[in-house]
């Protein structure tokens, strides 16, 4: 038998009772409120309009890509279209979902019963919408990594409100940061006996308080070298794009584990939940996200390692540590296949859509895990893999594939309790397909482009074999993801009114699920 | 395909060896789920797969860096790696090209002062040095039939070596990083030998 200890911090209790949350809260509570549920769910509809915005501008440049030459889209519209979808996905979308769903989380998961510093999360979002609106007015055309000297010598009159996003979105994360991490501090003493989501919230704070800085730095220092007070990255005028790059990978590379360690997180409650019994192991998670947090600090010179200043011993030692950065990564998923494999799935479980997009977020990081072991390699980067499509192949089968995918999970598995209702069964198994057929070929096909040498960031290209068919399906690809989103947004405002009443506990774990011998923990 | 790194036994197995990673993950993923037997798994094993995964990555991390090192070493050994760059060295490629990269486009000049814009002629199997520069922004550098890519900072050298395609024909030359809206335009053809009589 699972052991107190076990359930409490591998638990498998429900937190909530189902209730219409969202109905009874007016649109003041809604956006001005301090009460967790407030925040977290104004956090996560605010999110899905970003995701809405990031996906049409994705579908818009995605239809002028389906065939070579230019058909409607400009190259400077194209890019702001892109660099919008890039950065509107990242800081609007895949980061504030997550950590959204973690503010609904951890006040009853880690029971400290509120949101502890909830000022500072209401914030942070504040400063968040004030850096989207103050982004899409920029209109950039410098695409999320800001490059400069071209991100200094882009862009209209109004490009400056753009690096000013930067520092507010550096600024809205920090405050984040703060938050998940005083939260997951209220365990301090205890942290032995602390919830998966706990090490998680530790994680997550620490990347966000240590990175942001830097990057609100880069921000502004790209504000002051555009405006010609400095020069610091400039080379015309006697600056170093070098120290640009260490500066804003300093925070670029964790910043791509920010949505991941949530979304780790939201694993390590829903699995035990849905499954009626603990993790495998509680001190092989621990020990991951401890990893993932150390690595994820060390290995960003990953990024430029084409770059005059990453060779010899640095190009050896980054090479090195980014090969071993899959080792948390893969503890993680041996728990999550142990803990599958470890006594029979409920029917309960592989009925319910969280679960399902659960596995599927699980299939994809092993797929966008794997090529990290080729990406880390210099040799084969220096080949095929620099810039060229392989690189968003990997970070959409990890961003798309596995956190946005974690993320709707959490939202399908905490609908039924801020709105008292079920969604419908049907129409969410139809958005699971149409993303797991949309993403999986998206992944694919541009791995294939890559390794056929296809560039980033390009509005027109060569009428090339080895490239039209990919390009064209992959707008196809694209479609069925856009077409699987309407249909789950129908889904969560149909059923809002209509979905079937939840019970008292919308998870129960069927009778054929009661964990045997075999389910109680090893340690 | 002619391949500058030399990669191509290297890169097959390291491409092996991700195929048999992926698969071997899914399908545990797939077991887990859906066959019968429930299978309650030891702490050593997850220990030793990460050893064995350890292993794996540090045999790549030796390959990759030999492999590097000896692509390097050709650039080095000949003097010519760095910003200054020893003219006697220059002998031992067949042809020596400077390549400006600039928004949007690229200018070749060949050692007897031809200069050429988006293109440049070289002969079969040669042994060609490119040395490339940039006075704007950062751009990129790919040839993808040489299987090389390299990113260059405005006001910072950079040399590669390829061994030019034994079949005559134009290859593909183009920037592979963001720099600025005409960047999709910013390409160039290796022309090899003589393609009309080909």
């Amino acid at each position: 038998m699972a052991s107190d200890l076990d359930t409490q911090r591998m638990g498998a209790t429900p937190h909530w009772k189902p209730h219409n949350v969202i109905g009874e809260m007016s649109l003041r509570d809604l956006l001005f409120s301090n009460d967790y549920k407030c925040i977290a769910l104004k956090g996560i509809l605010t999110s899905f309009v970003m995701l809405a915005l990031g996906g049409a501008f994705a579908l818009a440049f995605r239809t002028e890509l389906a065939v070579p030459d230019i058909q409607f889209l400009g190259a400077r519209p194209y890019m702001t279209l892109m660099t919008l979808h890039g950065m509107l996905m990242v800081f609007g979308f895949v980061i504030p979902i997550v950590i959204s769903i973690c503010y609904y989380m951890m006040p009853k998961v880690l029971g400290t019963g509120r949101l502890l510093w909830a000022g500072a999360a209401q914030a942070s979002y504040w400063t968040l919408i004030l850096a989207a609106v103050l982004l899409i007015i920029s209109r950039p055309d410098f695409t999320w990594t800001l490059y400069p000297p071209m991100s200094l010598r882009v862009g209209g009159d109004l490009v400056w409100m753009g690096y000013v996003a930067v520092v507010l979105v550096a600024i809205s994360e920090f405050l984040a940061g703060a938050v998940l991490l005083r939260n997951a501090w209220a365990s301090k003493g205890r942290w032995m006996k602390m919830p998966m989501m706990g090490w998680g919230m530790m994680a997550e704070g620490g990347l966000l308080l240590l990175s942001t800085p830097l990057l609100g730095l880069t921000g502004l220092v790209l504000l002051t070298d555009w405006m010609g007070v400095t020069a610091l990255f400039d080379p015309s005028r006697g600056g170093d794009v070098m120290t640009f790059m260490y500066m804003f990978w300093f925070y670029g590379h964790p910043a791509v584990y920010l949505p991941l360690v949530p979304a780790i997180a939201i694993i390590y409650t829903l699995m035990p939940r849905l499954l009626g019994r603990p993790m495998w192991s509680y001190m092989s998670g621990v020990i991951a996200f401890v990893l993932l947090f150390i690595l994820s600090f060390v290995v960003f010179p990953h990024h430029f390692q084409p770059a005059t200043t990453v060779f010899g011993v640095v190009q050896r030692v980054t090479q090195g540590l980014t090969l071993m950065i899959f080792i948390p990564s893969t503890l993680h998923v041996f728990n999550w296949i142990a803990t599958l494999w470890s006594d029979r799935i409920p029917s309960s479980a592989m009925r319910s859509t969280p679960f399902q997009f659960m596995i599927g977020a699980i299939f994809f990081l092993i797929i966008g895990g794997v090529t990290g072991f080729l990406n880390a390699q210099i040799s084969v980067d220096t080949d095929f893999i620099h810039n060229t499509y392989w690189v968003p192949a990997h970070f959409h089968a990890m961003f798309l594939g596995f956190c946005a995918q974690m993320a709707i999970a959490g939202v399908y598995y905490l609908y039924p309790y801020f709105t008292g209702r079920m969604y419908n069964q049907r129409l969410a198994d139809t958005h699971f397909w149409l993303w797991q057929i949309g993403i999986f070929t998206k992944v694919m096909l541009m791995y294939a482009l890559g390794y056929a040498y296809f560039p980033r960031w390009v509005v027109d290209y060569l009428p090339l074999a080895e490239w039209t068919g990919s390009q064209f399906a992959l707008t196809g690809a694209a479609y069925l993801i856009g077409i699987g989103f309407l249909v789950f947004v129908t889904n969560m405002v149909w059923s809002a009114t209509r979905g079937r009443i939840a019970e008292d506990d919308p998870w129960p774990v069927s009778d054929d699920a009661t964990p045997s011998a075999a389910a109680v923990p090893a340690e | 395909m002619q391949n500058a790194l030399g990669l191509m036994g290297d890169q097959a197995i390291m491409i092996a060896i991700t195929f048999a990673l992926g698969i071997g993950g899914i399908a545990a993923l797939f077991l887990a789920l859906f066959w019968p037997k429930r299978w309650r798994m030891k702490y050593r094993m997850e220990v030793g797969f990460v050893l064995l995964l350890v292993a794996v990555a540090i045999y790549a991390d030796w390959r990759s860096t030999e492999t590097f090192q000896a692509y390097d070493a050709g650039l080095r050994a000949e003097g010519v790696s760095g910003t200054i760059v020893d003219p006697a060295a220059r002998a031992s490629f067949d042809r020596t090209i400077t390549v400006l990269a600039f928004q949007w486009g690229f200018v070749f000049t060949t050692e007897d002062g031809k200069i050429s814009r988006n293109a440049v002629r070289v002969e079969p199997g040669e042994k060609v040095l490119f040395q490339i520069l940039s006075n704007d922004v950062i751009h990129g550098f790919n040839i993808p039939v040489a299987g090389i890519t390299t990113e260059f900072d405005p006001g910072k050298d950079r040399e590669i070596w390829i061994k030019a395609p034994r079949e005559p024909g134009k290859y593909l030359i183009q920037c592979v990083n963001y720099c600025g809206v005409g960047h999709a335009q910013m390409k160039a053809w290796l022309v090899v030998g003589d393609i009309e009589a080909a």
